[in-house]
């Protein structure tokens, strides 16, 4: 009997063997291929199991200090910041949570090595956009926790949909411009990477459609694009809790099938740019919108406060012919100030149609304690997930900036002298110290005191038309002097922004620094590369258009390097250009 | 395919000794012939393909939205004029019948023609007389169409959940044809009228609003047209396939040139069939339009007996699943035996019910969960049994 069951499955391999030996060589090179690139991002895919002993989802490591990527919803906890995840190296590696993105369900969280120096596998972004429908892909993670080594799960499958716009919880955990994908997606998936045939992290798996099936698979999952999770990033790595953005208008779509404006909020920059009822929406951030879904996609992927292009046309109030309109808008936060934190005290955000992951398989007490390494990673602070991971940016971009220039030591009052060009070119001299800023046009003189009490809100926009470049003076020179001991209301390290020095056409990439002295908020934009700064925003009312600076020609002045440029612009308009000649600080009295 | 030289061999000799089920044996075929087809590229992606299937993909709205009957279904275009194939459903009765196509633009529809025992229809775009359409990307059915076999390579076109609106793409999905058998299968409580071969898949193309939507070979040709969603009545799973177009052929061609001719039906398309679960209710006599649904009794064991339903309670509401297996309740009223009779038959067993009685003066509710029918011969002693 044994030996004809012996025979009987010979006879099958053998069969086999001839099969596989028919398969043309373009179909074993390809599966070759998805071998060899799933052993090299496995890796890189975390298994991440809540402190509480409730709840586990995945993730994947996207630098060698350790920074991973998941979902909000897997990894947030109103009690503890502090999670273990499992590599597939078998270990398991204690993690705290950097910085949250409910509204788009992504959180980025650090994994502490097991010894100093260990360096972790992770795997690279790629291009969101570049991804089309049909597109093969792969899903990993650990669906209803079946990995008890942690290697990860793989589901192999195309891209069903691109630029799918799905609704929010709430306000909460909302999936714009996200991938489609027929990859089985589970309980357990979520927070998981999304990768293309490059090994290249193209999403976040972190949601599905079901129906009559529960919440398991139905050949509809969604993935996070990676190109939004980039816009983030920043604010992630700067331990934010961060908010989406929203243009202060609401867009509706005629019968005609235009986007017209229904309802925009005074207070908003785009109202301020011209945008008013009946505009017409044509762009969105460089994307032409035409249908609502198209404008959320083109909106839902931006963190507050950005500043991006947008084109409308628009009936001109004064001529009343129809005209286009190119204009930079900053973006104002989805949420009020404090909103979020309120939702999320209120109440743990669920997933629309997912209940909560399944049980890990560990017991909580069988757990180890978290260490104090990991304790000492986290500081609670409103606003943020882990202010921790604020201070260390911060920490790191003001050494960037000093190592290009520190002029912590020219702190006696500084009087720089040239020409201000605005149509004509007239002498100029700008003086400030510590409790004072003065501006000598030609025969002309501005002063300000902004911590005299009394001085005149309207005195700290002098000159007329420049929207404050005094007070900005004022402040940049407390930056360059004082540091962070130059504002006592915040300093925070404000995440990555888009800059624009001349214009729509000049964006580039910078890390940003929020401050706040004397009621005033100033934003500061620093080159990612050297640290130099590179202009500054200073808002003397709130909801009103900031004088905006832009620091150029760099120059040795003092052992340091100081710009000897400075080109003004105030709402639609550029107010003009200092040209600095001569940089004299007196020394410390 | 990685899966069959790796682990193919020992769950091929389970297949073959076992060839109990038609499937099984059609499943093996699946591994086999993964094994030996051929591709040039084998993981090149699908994106050409996709392109050009997907401007002859349309996204219709219409009726429903209650029921679990979605008001959103899929269709393609079968003509340059703006012919389109589509299933048979509820969704079509709409005098706001609407498509979208695939670059946006929105169109009313009427039906053409229908065929219950294919479940198909065919719609056209309607147009003012000075606006003729003539060129709109289109599939013709009648084509060569390609020889498929279990194991083939099929992409899956459907607007399921509604996912797309306006100019935007529906969904894609990709799968092999499990299997070529006969549609054993059921929606609610009536036989699907389709009985003919189909193409069984992979790919979980049963999802709301799926139906209508196209299969085709991985290089973009059509083969199959994706049906309502039914469940196999012998393992009450959802069933994913697709209706062969050679089989919609004469339908489509005739009906566009407006000679169809219905096919006979047969003695009973709408037959019942037996209600899943039991609830152990006995009615009073059924003998008018609209009987009140008084309690005649209560079978012994039964979940109406458990939850204290008793002789002459009269039922007024039933809350149940808004649509078989959802988690969504919502509150009927019951006018009538037949009424709550229809509202229960297609719930499975294990489903929890409240039904609320007026009991002299009062309004009562009572929990039910739903039994499995007892097998064999269902029918109780009494004469007004508890279907």
């Amino acid at each position: 009997m044994r030996r004809q069951l012996a025979g009987w499955v010979g006879a099958v391999c053998l069969a086999w063997v001839s099969l596989a030996a028919d398969v043309p060589p373009v179909v074993l090179q390809a599966q070759a291929h998805r071998q060899a690139l799933i052993a090299r991002v496995s890796p890189t895919v975390v298994a991440i199991f809540a402190a509480s002993g409730e709840g586990g989802g995945s993730g994947v490591l996207i630098s060698d200090d350790g920074y991973a990527l998941t979902n909000f919803h897997v990894v947030y906890s109103p009690s503890s910041p502090f999670l273990y995840c499992g590599l597939p190296d078998g270990h398991v590696y204690e993690a705290v949570v950097v910085g949250t993105d409910p509204v788009g369900d992504v959180a980025l969280i650090r994994l502490v090595p097991r010894h100093p120096g260990q360096k972790f596998p992770y795997a690279p972004m790629g291009d969101s956009d570049t991804v089309q429908i049909g597109d093969w892909c792969l899903a990993m993670g650990n669906p209803f926790l079946l990995a008890s080594d942690f290697a990860p799960t793989v589901t192999y499958g195309i891209v069903s949909g691109t630029h799918r716009y799905q609704y929010p919880a709430g306000t909460l955990l909302e999936y714009p411009d996200c991938m489609q994908i027929d990859a089985s997606i589970n309980p357990g998936n979520s927070g998981g990477p999304l990768f293309n045939l490059r090994g290249e992290i193209i999403g976040i798996n972190g949601r599905g459609s079901f129906d009559k099936r529960g919440r398991v698979n139905s050949g509809v999952g969604y993935a996070i694009s990676i190109n939004q999770i980039r816009n983030f990033l920043g604010h992630l790595r700067a331990g934010w809790l961060c908010d989406h953005a929203t243009l202060g208008a609401v867009v509706d779509t005629d019968d005609s099938g235009r986007l017209l404006v229904s309802r925009v909020l005074e207070t908003s920059d785009a109202f301020r740019r011209g945008l008013d009822l009946d505009s017409e929406l044509l762009a969105f951030a460089g994307r032409p919108v035409q249908s609502v879904n198209q404008f959320k996609n083109a909106l839902g992927i931006y963190p507050r406060g950005w500043r991006v292009p947008i084109s409308f046309r628009r009936r001109n109030p004064d001529t009343g012919e129809l005209e286009r309109k190119d204009v930079l808008v900053r973006l104002m936060g989805a949420h009020a100030t404090g909103q979020l934190t309120d939702i999320l005290q209120r109440k743990q955000p669920r997933q629309p149609g997912q209940p909560p992951a399944p049980m890990p398989q560990v017991p909580a007490t069988a757990l180890p304690a978290f260490s104090d390494t990991l304790k000492r990673m986290y500081e609670a602070r409103d606003g943020f997930a882990n202010y921790y991971f604020n201070r260390l940016e911060r920490e790191q971009l003001l050494t960037r900036f000093r190592r290009h220039s520190d002029a912590r030591s020219l702190s006696g009052p500084w009087q720089l002298s040239g020409t201000f060009a605005s149509g004509t070119r007239i002498q100029a001299t700008l003086e400030v110290d510590t409790e004072s800023a003065a501006l000598t046009l030609a025969d002309r003189r501005y002063r300000i005191e902004p911590l005299r009490e009394g001085e005149a809100s309207e005195n700290l926009r002098e000159p007329k038309g420049s929207g404050g470049i005094l007070l900005l003076a004022y402040h940049w020179r407390r930056l360059l002097v004082l540091g962070e001991k130059g504002f006592e209301a915040a300093f925070h390290h404000g995440g990555w922004e888009p800059f624009y020095p001349k214009g729509i056409a000049t964006r580039h990439m910078t890390e940003v620094l929020l401050s706040e002295h004397a009621g005033v908020s100033c934003k500061w934009y620093f080159d990612t590369t050297d640290g130099k700064l590179v202009g500054a925003e200073c808002f003397p009312e709130r909801d009103e258009d900031p004088c905006e600076v832009v620091f150029e020609d760099y120059r040795q002045v003092y052992g340091q390097q100081l710009p000897h440029r400075m080109i003004v612009r105030f709402g639609d308009k550029e107010y003009g250009v200092f040209t600095w000649n001569q940089w004299q600080i007196t020394a410390k009295p | 395919m990685s899966f069959a030289p790796r682990f193919g061999p020992s769950l091929c000799t389970a297949w073959i000794t076992k060839p109990r089920v038609a499937w099984t044996a059609a499943l093996c075929l699946t591994a086999l012939s993964a094994a030996t087809f051929s591709v040039r590229a084998a993981d090149r992606s699908f994106a050409d393909v996709v392109r050009n299937v997907q401007p002859k993909m349309v996204k219709i709205f219409g009726a429903g939205g209650y029921r679990g009957l979605t008001a959103y279904c899929t269709g393609v275009l079968v003509s340059p004029e703006g012919h389109i194939l589509t299933v048979y459903s509820p969704t079509l009765d709409s005098r706001e019948l609407r498509v979208h196509l695939y670059d946006g633009t929105r169109y009313e529809a009427e039906v053409v023609a229908t065929e219950p025992q294919l479940d198909v229809a065919l719609i056209k775009i309607r147009t003012p007389a000075e606006l003729k359409l003539n060129d709109l990307p289109y599939f013709d059915i009648t084509a060569p169409i390609p020889d498929v076999q279990p194991g083939d390579w099929v992409l899956a076109f459907s607007n399921l959940f509604e996912i797309a609106t306006g100019d935007e793409p529906v969904s894609v999905q990709h799968g092999v044809i499990a299997a070529i058998a006969p549609l054993a299968a059921r929606r609610g409580v009536h036989e699907a009228p389709y009985k003919g071969t189909v193409f069984v898949l992979d790919a979980i193309t049963n999802n709301p609003g799926s139906h209508g939507g196209i299969v085709t070979t991985r290089r973009g040709e059509w083969i199959g047209l994706i049906g309502k969603e039914v469940r196999n009545t012998l393992s009450e799973t959802w069933i994913n396939y697709a209706m062969p177009i050679k089989d919609l052929r004469r339908f489509v061609e005739e009906a566009r040139r407006g000679v169809y001719k219905r096919m006979p039906a047969p003695e009973d398309t709408t037959k019942i069939v037996q209600p899943l679960a039991e609830h152990g209710i006995v009615f009073v006599p059924d003998v008018l339009d609209l009987t009140p649904p008084y309690v005649e009794g209560v079978l012994r064991g039964s979940p109406a007996e458990q939850a204290g339903l008793k002789p002459d309670d009269l039922i007024v509401f039933v809350r149940l699943p808004a649509s078989p297996g959802s988690s969504d309740y919502e509150e009927r009223v019951v006018p009538s035996i037949k009424s709550f009779r229809q509202l229960t038959a297609s719930l499975e067993p294990g489903t929890r019910i409240q039904i609320i009685v007026r009991r002299q003066q009062q309004l009562l509710t009572f929990d039910l969960t739903l039994a499995p029918r007892p097998k064999g011969n269902p029918a109780p002693a009494k004469k007004d049994s508890s279907l």
